[in-house]
Protein backbone atom coordinates (compact mmCIF):
# COMPACT_ATOMS: atom_id res chain seq x y z
CA UNK A 1 0.00 0.00 0.00
CA UNK A 2 2.79 2.41 0.71
CA UNK A 3 4.61 1.52 -2.04
CA UNK A 4 1.82 2.48 -4.15
CA UNK A 5 0.79 5.47 -2.54
CA UNK A 6 4.39 6.94 -3.08
CA UNK A 7 4.94 6.01 -6.44
CA UNK A 8 1.42 7.76 -7.07
CA UNK A 9 2.91 10.95 -5.03
CA UNK A 10 6.11 10.97 -7.38
CA UNK A 11 4.62 10.92 -10.73
CA UNK A 12 2.05 13.51 -10.07
CA UNK A 13 5.01 15.85 -7.99
CA UNK A 14 7.70 14.59 -10.40
CA UNK A 15 8.76 17.81 -11.14
CA UNK A 16 9.14 19.47 -8.01
CA UNK A 17 10.90 16.60 -6.13
CA UNK A 18 14.73 15.09 -7.25
CA UNK A 19 15.12 12.56 -4.16
CA UNK A 20 11.82 10.06 -3.25
CA UNK A 21 9.91 10.44 -0.63
CA UNK A 22 10.06 9.51 2.37
CA UNK A 23 6.69 8.51 4.30
CA UNK A 24 6.83 10.74 7.04
CA UNK A 25 7.56 13.49 4.69
CA UNK A 26 4.35 16.49 4.96
CA UNK A 27 3.20 16.20 1.65
CA UNK A 28 1.13 20.05 1.97
CA UNK A 29 3.37 21.37 4.32
CA UNK A 30 6.50 20.56 2.48
CA UNK A 31 4.98 21.88 -1.19
CA UNK A 32 5.11 18.19 -2.40
CA UNK A 33 1.47 18.24 -3.18
CA UNK A 34 -0.25 21.76 -3.67
CA UNK A 35 -4.25 21.61 -2.99
CA UNK A 36 -5.09 20.10 -6.62
CA UNK A 37 -2.58 17.36 -5.72
CA UNK A 38 -4.06 16.28 -2.66
CA UNK A 39 -7.13 16.04 -4.25
CA UNK A 40 -5.90 14.01 -7.00
CA UNK A 41 -4.54 11.39 -4.64
CA UNK A 42 -7.70 11.25 -2.38
CA UNK A 43 -9.76 10.14 -6.22
CA UNK A 44 -6.36 7.99 -6.49
CA UNK A 45 -7.15 6.44 -2.88
CA UNK A 46 -10.52 6.20 -3.46
CA UNK A 47 -10.72 4.43 -6.56
CA UNK A 48 -7.50 2.02 -5.69
CA UNK A 49 -8.69 0.72 -2.17
CA UNK A 50 -12.34 0.56 -3.00
CA UNK A 51 -13.21 2.94 -0.25
CA UNK A 52 -14.74 6.70 0.24
CA UNK A 53 -12.94 9.44 2.00
CA UNK A 54 -15.21 11.29 3.93
CA UNK A 55 -15.26 15.22 4.06
CA UNK A 56 -14.53 15.20 7.56
CA UNK A 57 -12.08 12.88 7.27
CA UNK A 58 -9.71 15.32 5.30
CA UNK A 59 -7.98 16.61 7.70
CA UNK A 60 -3.96 16.51 9.09
CA UNK A 61 -4.19 13.74 11.30
CA UNK A 62 -5.47 11.28 8.07
CA UNK A 63 -3.60 13.31 5.72
CA UNK A 64 -0.27 14.79 6.88
CA UNK A 65 1.94 12.10 5.35
CA UNK A 66 2.11 9.12 3.45
CA UNK A 67 2.31 7.03 6.85
CA UNK A 68 -0.65 9.06 8.33
CA UNK A 69 -2.18 7.71 5.18
CA UNK A 70 -1.66 4.00 5.44
CA UNK A 71 -2.81 4.35 9.25
CA UNK A 72 -6.25 5.86 8.06
CA UNK A 73 -7.06 4.01 5.05
CA UNK A 74 -6.20 0.48 7.17
CA UNK A 75 -8.30 1.44 10.03
CA UNK A 76 -10.79 2.16 7.48
CA UNK A 77 -10.45 -0.92 5.37
CA UNK A 78 -10.43 -2.71 8.39
CA UNK A 79 -13.93 -1.03 9.51
CA UNK A 80 -15.10 -2.28 6.01
CA UNK A 81 -14.85 -5.67 6.68
CA UNK B 1 -26.08 7.08 -21.25
CA UNK B 2 -29.36 8.86 -20.60
CA UNK B 3 -29.77 12.62 -21.04
CA UNK B 4 -33.24 12.85 -20.21
CA UNK B 5 -35.02 14.51 -17.53
CA UNK B 6 -37.85 13.15 -16.03
CA UNK B 7 -41.63 14.42 -15.74
CA UNK B 8 -40.94 15.83 -12.71
CA UNK B 9 -38.24 17.49 -13.32
CA UNK B 10 -39.42 18.90 -16.22
CA UNK B 11 -42.39 20.45 -14.30
CA UNK B 12 -40.32 21.47 -11.58
CA UNK B 13 -38.40 23.40 -13.97
CA UNK B 14 -41.58 25.16 -15.50
CA UNK B 15 -42.68 26.01 -12.40
CA UNK B 16 -40.09 27.75 -11.10
CA UNK B 17 -39.65 29.42 -14.66
CA UNK B 18 -43.13 30.42 -13.97
CA UNK B 19 -42.58 31.37 -10.16
CA UNK B 20 -39.72 33.74 -11.69
CA UNK B 21 -41.88 35.95 -13.92
CA UNK B 22 -45.05 35.91 -11.68
CA UNK B 23 -43.31 37.01 -8.61
CA UNK B 24 -39.73 38.66 -9.43
CA UNK B 25 -39.12 41.89 -10.39
CA UNK B 26 -40.70 42.28 -14.39
CA UNK B 27 -37.60 45.47 -14.40
CA UNK B 28 -34.43 46.05 -12.81
CA UNK B 29 -33.30 49.15 -14.48
CA UNK B 30 -33.61 51.00 -11.09
CA UNK B 31 -31.82 48.53 -8.76
CA UNK B 32 -28.81 48.10 -11.14
CA UNK B 33 -28.56 51.91 -11.53
CA UNK B 34 -28.59 52.49 -7.37
CA UNK B 35 -26.89 48.83 -6.65
CA UNK B 36 -30.01 47.87 -4.27
CA UNK B 37 -30.48 44.77 -3.17
CA UNK B 38 -33.89 43.31 -2.64
CA UNK B 39 -35.19 42.12 0.31
CA UNK B 40 -38.83 41.39 -1.19
CA UNK B 41 -37.54 38.88 -3.97
CA UNK B 42 -34.87 37.39 -1.85
CA UNK B 43 -37.97 36.52 0.80
CA UNK B 44 -39.93 34.95 -2.49
CA UNK B 45 -37.25 32.91 -3.50
CA UNK B 46 -37.20 31.51 -0.01
CA UNK B 47 -41.11 31.39 0.62
CA UNK B 48 -40.91 28.94 -2.86
CA UNK B 49 -38.69 27.02 -1.67
CA UNK B 50 -35.47 27.49 -3.45
CA UNK B 51 -33.32 28.90 -0.84
CA UNK B 52 -34.00 25.20 0.79
CA UNK B 53 -33.05 23.05 -2.20
CA UNK B 54 -29.26 22.73 -0.86
CA UNK B 55 -30.44 20.85 2.71
CA UNK B 56 -32.28 18.17 3.16
CA UNK B 57 -35.85 19.38 4.01
CA UNK B 58 -35.93 19.18 7.60
CA UNK B 59 -34.01 22.21 7.78
CA UNK B 60 -36.31 23.87 4.93
CA UNK B 61 -40.25 24.48 3.80
CA UNK B 62 -39.54 21.63 0.67
CA UNK B 63 -42.11 19.21 0.79
CA UNK B 64 -39.86 15.92 -0.18
CA UNK B 65 -35.77 15.87 -0.15
CA UNK B 66 -34.65 17.23 -3.73
CA UNK B 67 -31.97 15.58 -5.85
CA UNK B 68 -28.89 17.56 -6.87
CA UNK B 69 -30.24 16.93 -10.53
CA UNK B 70 -32.88 18.84 -9.99
CA UNK B 71 -31.81 21.40 -7.50
CA UNK B 72 -29.11 22.35 -10.91
CA UNK B 73 -32.19 22.57 -13.14
CA UNK B 74 -33.96 24.79 -10.66
CA UNK B 75 -31.28 27.35 -10.62
CA UNK B 76 -31.13 27.33 -14.27
CA UNK B 77 -34.62 27.96 -14.35
CA UNK B 78 -34.16 30.69 -11.83
CA UNK B 79 -31.61 32.20 -14.43
CA UNK B 80 -33.73 31.78 -17.14
CA UNK B 81 -37.14 33.42 -15.90
CA UNK B 82 -35.18 36.13 -13.33
CA UNK B 83 -33.68 39.27 -15.46
CA UNK B 84 -32.35 40.39 -12.74
CA UNK B 85 -28.48 37.73 -12.51
CA UNK B 86 -27.96 39.24 -9.33
CA UNK B 87 -30.12 37.27 -7.48
CA UNK B 88 -29.36 33.99 -8.41
CA UNK B 89 -25.94 34.37 -7.64
CA UNK B 90 -26.06 35.79 -4.41
CA UNK B 91 -28.61 33.21 -3.46
CA UNK B 92 -26.10 30.10 -4.77
CA UNK B 93 -23.51 31.47 -2.86
CA UNK B 94 -25.33 31.16 0.30
CA UNK B 95 -26.86 27.96 -0.49
CA UNK B 96 -23.78 26.56 -1.59
CA UNK B 97 -20.64 27.72 0.45
CA UNK B 98 -22.76 28.62 3.49
CA UNK B 99 -25.53 26.20 4.01
CA UNK B 100 -24.18 22.97 2.40
CA UNK B 101 -20.82 23.34 4.65
CA UNK B 102 -23.35 23.75 7.41
CA UNK B 103 -25.44 21.20 7.21
CA UNK B 104 -22.63 18.54 6.05
CA UNK B 105 -19.77 20.07 9.23
CA UNK B 106 -22.38 21.07 11.63
CA UNK B 107 -23.39 20.33 14.78
CA UNK B 108 -27.07 19.37 15.43
CA UNK B 109 -27.00 22.72 17.50
CA UNK B 110 -25.71 24.42 14.45
CA UNK B 111 -27.65 22.95 11.70
CA UNK B 112 -30.57 24.05 13.99
CA UNK B 113 -30.27 27.38 14.78
CA UNK B 114 -28.90 28.67 11.68
CA UNK B 115 -30.34 26.56 8.74
CA UNK B 116 -34.31 27.46 8.71
CA UNK B 117 -33.10 30.62 9.37
CA UNK B 118 -31.24 31.11 6.06
CA UNK B 119 -33.69 28.85 4.24
CA UNK B 120 -36.98 30.84 4.98
CA UNK B 121 -34.85 34.10 4.51
CA UNK B 122 -35.07 35.47 7.43
CA UNK B 123 -31.14 35.65 7.70
CA UNK B 124 -28.58 36.00 5.16
CA UNK B 125 -24.90 34.86 5.09
CA UNK B 126 -21.77 35.07 3.48
CA UNK B 127 -18.77 33.05 2.89
CA UNK B 128 -15.68 34.46 3.97
CA UNK B 129 -12.85 33.25 2.29
CA UNK B 130 -10.88 35.76 0.33
CA UNK B 131 -8.50 38.84 1.56
CA UNK B 132 -7.22 41.52 0.26
CA UNK B 133 -3.15 39.77 0.10
CA UNK B 134 -5.26 35.93 -0.62
CA UNK B 135 -7.22 35.89 -3.93
CA UNK B 136 -6.26 33.30 -6.23
CA UNK B 137 -3.69 31.98 -3.72
CA UNK B 138 -6.24 31.47 -0.95
CA UNK B 139 -4.40 29.58 1.66
CA UNK B 140 -1.91 32.32 2.00
CA UNK B 141 -4.79 33.72 3.87
CA UNK B 142 -3.63 36.12 6.91
CA UNK B 143 -6.85 36.01 9.44
CA UNK B 144 -5.72 34.45 12.70
CA UNK B 145 -8.10 32.60 15.41
CA UNK B 146 -6.46 32.42 18.20
CA UNK B 147 -7.54 29.53 21.13
CA UNK B 148 -8.65 30.92 24.02
CA UNK B 149 -10.63 30.53 27.43
CA UNK B 150 -14.45 28.88 25.43
CA UNK B 151 -13.74 30.23 22.24
CA UNK B 152 -11.09 32.28 19.50
CA UNK B 153 -10.09 35.39 19.38
CA UNK B 154 -10.16 36.60 15.39
CA UNK B 155 -7.85 38.82 13.97
CA UNK B 156 -7.65 40.49 9.90
CA UNK B 157 -9.59 41.50 6.86
CA UNK B 158 -11.82 40.23 4.46
CA UNK B 159 -12.10 41.05 1.06
CA UNK B 160 -14.75 41.09 -2.02
CA UNK B 161 -17.54 39.17 0.40
CA UNK B 162 -20.70 38.78 -0.85
CA UNK B 163 -23.21 39.53 1.13
CA UNK B 164 -20.89 40.81 3.23
CA UNK B 165 -22.69 44.24 4.02
CA UNK B 166 -25.72 42.74 4.73
CA UNK B 167 -25.38 39.35 6.08
CA UNK B 168 -26.49 38.60 9.86
CA UNK B 169 -23.55 36.01 9.91
CA UNK B 170 -20.64 35.24 8.43
CA UNK B 171 -18.92 31.46 7.62
CA UNK B 172 -15.21 32.62 8.39
CA UNK B 173 -11.62 30.75 7.36
CA UNK B 174 -8.64 31.78 9.41
CA UNK B 175 -5.74 30.28 10.41
CA UNK B 176 -5.83 28.10 13.65
CA UNK B 177 -2.39 26.88 13.13
CA UNK B 178 0.41 28.20 10.70
CA UNK B 179 3.05 25.54 11.16
CA UNK B 180 0.75 23.24 9.55
CA UNK B 181 0.10 25.51 6.51
CA UNK B 182 -2.94 24.29 4.78
CA UNK B 183 -4.34 22.20 7.27
CA UNK B 184 -4.22 24.78 9.89
CA UNK B 185 -7.07 26.72 9.06
CA UNK B 186 -10.53 26.70 10.45
CA UNK B 187 -13.89 27.99 9.95
CA UNK B 188 -16.24 30.11 12.44
CA UNK B 189 -19.48 31.35 12.16
CA UNK B 190 -19.65 34.81 12.90
CA UNK B 191 -22.63 37.16 14.22
CA UNK B 192 -23.54 39.97 13.30
CA UNK B 193 -23.40 42.32 16.54
CA UNK B 194 -20.30 39.98 18.03
CA UNK B 195 -17.97 43.16 19.57
CA UNK B 196 -15.19 43.29 17.23
CA UNK B 197 -16.56 41.87 13.84
CA UNK B 198 -17.36 45.21 11.34
CA UNK B 199 -18.75 44.98 8.23
CA UNK B 200 -18.31 47.80 5.62
CA UNK B 201 -20.60 50.00 3.31
CA UNK B 202 -21.50 48.50 -0.44
CA UNK B 203 -18.99 48.32 -2.67
CA UNK B 204 -20.21 49.73 -6.53
CA UNK B 205 -19.14 47.12 -9.04
CA UNK B 206 -19.51 46.80 -12.68
CA UNK B 207 -21.80 44.09 -12.77
CA UNK B 208 -24.35 42.28 -10.52
CA UNK B 209 -25.18 45.49 -8.81
CA UNK B 210 -28.07 43.80 -6.80
CA UNK B 211 -25.93 42.14 -4.79
CA UNK B 212 -23.87 43.73 -1.87
CA UNK B 213 -20.30 42.84 -1.54
CA UNK B 214 -18.30 44.29 0.87
CA UNK B 215 -15.13 43.95 3.46
CA UNK B 216 -15.25 42.03 6.56
CA UNK B 217 -13.08 43.00 9.75
CA UNK B 218 -12.15 41.38 12.96
CA UNK B 219 -10.99 42.69 15.55
CA UNK B 220 -9.99 41.25 18.40
CA UNK B 221 -13.54 39.07 17.84
CA UNK B 222 -14.17 36.43 20.54
CA UNK B 223 -16.00 33.93 18.99
CA UNK B 224 -17.46 31.35 20.82
CA UNK B 225 -16.21 27.26 20.76
CA UNK B 226 -19.75 26.05 20.02
CA UNK B 227 -19.14 28.59 17.13
CA UNK B 228 -16.08 27.18 15.38
CA UNK B 229 -17.59 25.12 12.23
CA UNK B 230 -16.15 21.16 11.79
CA UNK B 231 -13.14 20.43 13.51
CA UNK B 232 -10.31 22.79 13.99
CA UNK B 233 -7.87 22.05 11.18
CA UNK B 234 -11.23 21.41 8.96
CA UNK B 235 -11.05 24.65 6.93
CA UNK B 236 -8.94 22.81 3.88
CA UNK B 237 -11.79 20.35 3.61
CA UNK B 238 -14.82 22.29 3.71
CA UNK B 239 -13.30 24.38 1.32
CA UNK B 240 -13.04 21.74 -1.09
CA UNK B 241 -16.65 20.36 0.37
CA UNK B 242 -19.17 22.15 -1.96
CA UNK B 243 -16.97 23.98 -4.39
CA UNK B 244 -18.10 21.76 -7.49
CA UNK B 245 -21.54 22.30 -6.35
CA UNK B 246 -21.20 25.93 -6.38
CA UNK B 247 -19.46 25.80 -9.23
CA UNK B 248 -22.23 24.13 -10.82
CA UNK B 249 -24.98 25.71 -9.56
CA UNK B 250 -23.63 29.46 -10.07
CA UNK B 251 -23.82 28.61 -13.41
CA UNK B 252 -26.67 26.86 -14.19
CA UNK B 253 -28.17 30.08 -13.39
CA UNK B 254 -26.06 31.43 -16.28
CA UNK B 255 -27.15 28.77 -18.80
CA UNK B 256 -30.74 29.86 -17.44
CA UNK B 257 -29.92 33.68 -18.48
CA UNK B 258 -28.29 32.43 -21.56
CA UNK B 259 -31.18 30.64 -22.95
CA UNK B 260 -33.21 33.81 -21.98
CA UNK B 261 -30.45 35.79 -24.27
CA UNK B 262 -30.70 33.79 -26.64
CA UNK B 263 -34.88 33.63 -27.37
CA UNK B 264 -34.68 37.52 -26.83
CA UNK B 265 -31.88 37.96 -29.79
CA UNK B 266 -34.05 35.31 -31.96
CA UNK B 267 -37.15 37.42 -31.36
CA UNK B 268 -35.85 40.32 -32.14
CA UNK B 269 -33.80 39.87 -34.80
CA UNK B 270 -36.55 38.48 -36.72
CA UNK B 271 -39.24 41.60 -35.98
CA UNK B 272 -36.07 43.95 -36.61
CA UNK B 273 -36.63 45.10 -40.57
CA UNK B 274 -33.51 46.83 -42.47
CA UNK B 275 -33.13 46.97 -46.37
CA UNK B 276 -36.29 44.93 -46.79
CA UNK B 277 -36.02 42.15 -44.39
CA UNK B 278 -35.70 41.17 -40.99
CA UNK B 279 -31.89 41.05 -39.80
CA UNK B 280 -32.10 37.92 -39.17
CA UNK B 281 -31.82 37.08 -42.72
CA UNK B 282 -28.53 38.58 -42.60
CA UNK B 283 -25.93 35.98 -42.46
CA UNK B 284 -23.55 37.68 -40.23
CA UNK B 285 -26.38 38.15 -37.81
CA UNK B 286 -27.51 34.53 -38.54
CA UNK B 287 -24.27 33.12 -37.73
CA UNK B 288 -23.72 34.71 -34.51
CA UNK B 289 -27.26 33.22 -33.35
CA UNK B 290 -25.79 29.96 -34.57
CA UNK B 291 -22.56 29.86 -32.18
CA UNK B 292 -24.98 31.64 -28.83
CA UNK B 293 -27.21 28.66 -29.60
CA UNK B 294 -23.98 26.42 -29.87
CA UNK B 295 -22.10 28.22 -26.50
CA UNK B 296 -25.58 27.32 -24.84
CA UNK B 297 -25.61 23.79 -25.89
CA UNK B 298 -22.31 23.11 -25.20
CA UNK B 299 -22.72 25.11 -21.59
CA UNK B 300 -25.45 22.34 -21.08
CA UNK B 301 -23.80 19.29 -21.71
CA UNK B 302 -20.68 20.40 -19.37
CA UNK B 303 -23.47 21.23 -16.59
CA UNK B 304 -25.28 18.91 -16.97
CA UNK B 305 -22.10 16.36 -16.84
CA UNK B 306 -21.54 17.71 -13.49
CA UNK B 307 -24.32 17.63 -11.90
CA UNK B 308 -24.74 13.74 -12.90
CA UNK B 309 -21.23 13.27 -11.11
CA UNK B 310 -22.14 14.84 -8.28
CA UNK B 311 -25.36 13.24 -7.93
CA UNK B 312 -23.59 9.99 -8.03
CA UNK B 313 -20.75 11.11 -4.99
CA UNK B 314 -18.18 10.77 -7.70
CA UNK B 315 -15.36 13.73 -8.24
CA UNK B 316 -15.85 16.37 -10.47
CA UNK B 317 -12.49 18.37 -10.62
CA UNK B 318 -11.35 18.50 -13.93
CA UNK B 319 -15.32 18.52 -15.08
CA UNK B 320 -15.96 21.38 -12.72
CA UNK B 321 -13.04 23.30 -13.73
CA UNK B 322 -14.14 23.14 -17.48
CA UNK B 323 -17.84 24.02 -15.89
CA UNK B 324 -16.50 26.92 -14.90
CA UNK B 325 -13.92 28.00 -17.64
CA UNK B 326 -16.70 27.50 -20.77
CA UNK B 327 -19.76 28.53 -19.60
CA UNK B 328 -18.82 32.19 -17.80
CA UNK B 329 -16.68 32.82 -21.24
CA UNK B 330 -19.55 31.91 -23.17
CA UNK B 331 -22.03 34.37 -21.16
CA UNK B 332 -19.51 37.30 -21.79
CA UNK B 333 -19.30 36.16 -25.24
CA UNK B 334 -22.93 35.53 -26.46
CA UNK B 335 -23.94 38.96 -24.18
CA UNK B 336 -21.96 40.59 -26.34
CA UNK B 337 -23.26 38.88 -29.20
CA UNK B 338 -26.61 39.94 -27.78
CA UNK B 339 -25.80 43.12 -27.71
CA UNK B 340 -24.79 43.33 -31.16
CA UNK B 341 -27.81 41.30 -32.21
CA UNK B 342 -29.95 44.38 -30.81
CA UNK B 343 -27.70 47.20 -32.24
CA UNK B 344 -28.24 50.40 -30.50
CA UNK B 345 -31.20 49.38 -29.01
CA UNK B 346 -29.49 46.76 -26.73
CA UNK B 347 -26.58 49.56 -26.33
CA UNK B 348 -29.35 51.53 -24.38
CA UNK B 349 -29.50 50.64 -20.54
CA UNK B 350 -33.36 50.82 -20.57
CA UNK B 351 -33.62 48.50 -22.84
CA UNK B 352 -32.02 45.59 -20.52
CA UNK B 353 -30.03 43.54 -22.84
CA UNK B 354 -26.52 45.41 -22.26
CA UNK B 355 -27.11 44.68 -18.31
CA UNK B 356 -25.96 40.87 -18.95
CA UNK B 357 -22.36 41.72 -19.92
CA UNK B 358 -22.13 43.74 -17.26
CA UNK B 359 -23.13 41.22 -15.08
CA UNK B 360 -21.48 38.09 -17.20
CA UNK B 361 -17.63 39.51 -16.73
CA UNK B 362 -17.93 39.08 -12.51
CA UNK B 363 -17.93 34.91 -13.84
CA UNK B 364 -14.67 34.83 -15.37
CA UNK B 365 -12.86 36.01 -12.04
CA UNK B 366 -15.18 35.30 -9.27
CA UNK B 367 -14.75 31.59 -7.33
CA UNK B 368 -11.45 31.58 -9.38
CA UNK B 369 -10.72 33.12 -11.99
CA UNK B 370 -10.84 31.44 -15.69
CA UNK B 371 -6.33 31.82 -15.99
CA UNK B 372 -6.61 29.74 -12.50
CA UNK B 373 -9.56 27.09 -14.20
CA UNK B 374 -6.88 26.86 -16.76
CA UNK B 375 -3.96 25.99 -14.96
CA UNK B 376 -6.38 23.51 -12.98
CA UNK B 377 -7.05 21.46 -16.30
CA UNK B 378 -3.41 21.15 -17.59
CA UNK B 379 -2.24 20.15 -13.79
CA UNK B 380 -4.87 17.76 -14.13
CA UNK B 381 -4.20 16.75 -17.55
CA UNK B 382 -0.57 15.75 -16.61
CA UNK B 383 1.56 19.07 -17.34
Amino acid sequence: MQEKIIKYIEELSSEEIDESIEATEDLLGSGILDSLGMMKLIAFLEEEFCCKVLPEEMVIENFMTVLHITDYLETKLVEKQ
Amino acid sequence: MDFSWTQKQIEFKKEVIDFAKTNLGTTYIEEDYNCKFSKKDWKACADFGLLGLSVPKKYSNQKEEVDVLSAILAMEALGYGCKDNGLPFAMNAQMWTVQTPIAHFGTEAQKDKFLPKLTSGEWIASHALTEPEAGSDVFSMQTTATKTDGGYILNGKKHLITLGPICDFALVFAVTNPKVGKWGLSVFLVEKGTEGFTVSPNKAKMGLRTVPIGDLTFTDCFVKEENRLGAEGAGWSITNHSLELDRCSVHASQVGAMERQLEQSITYVKKRKQFGKSVGRFQSVSNRIADMKLRLETSKLLLYKVAWLKSQGKPAMLEGAMLKLQISENFVNSSIDAIRNHGGYGYLVENEVERDLRDAVGGVIYAGTSDIQRNIISQIIGL
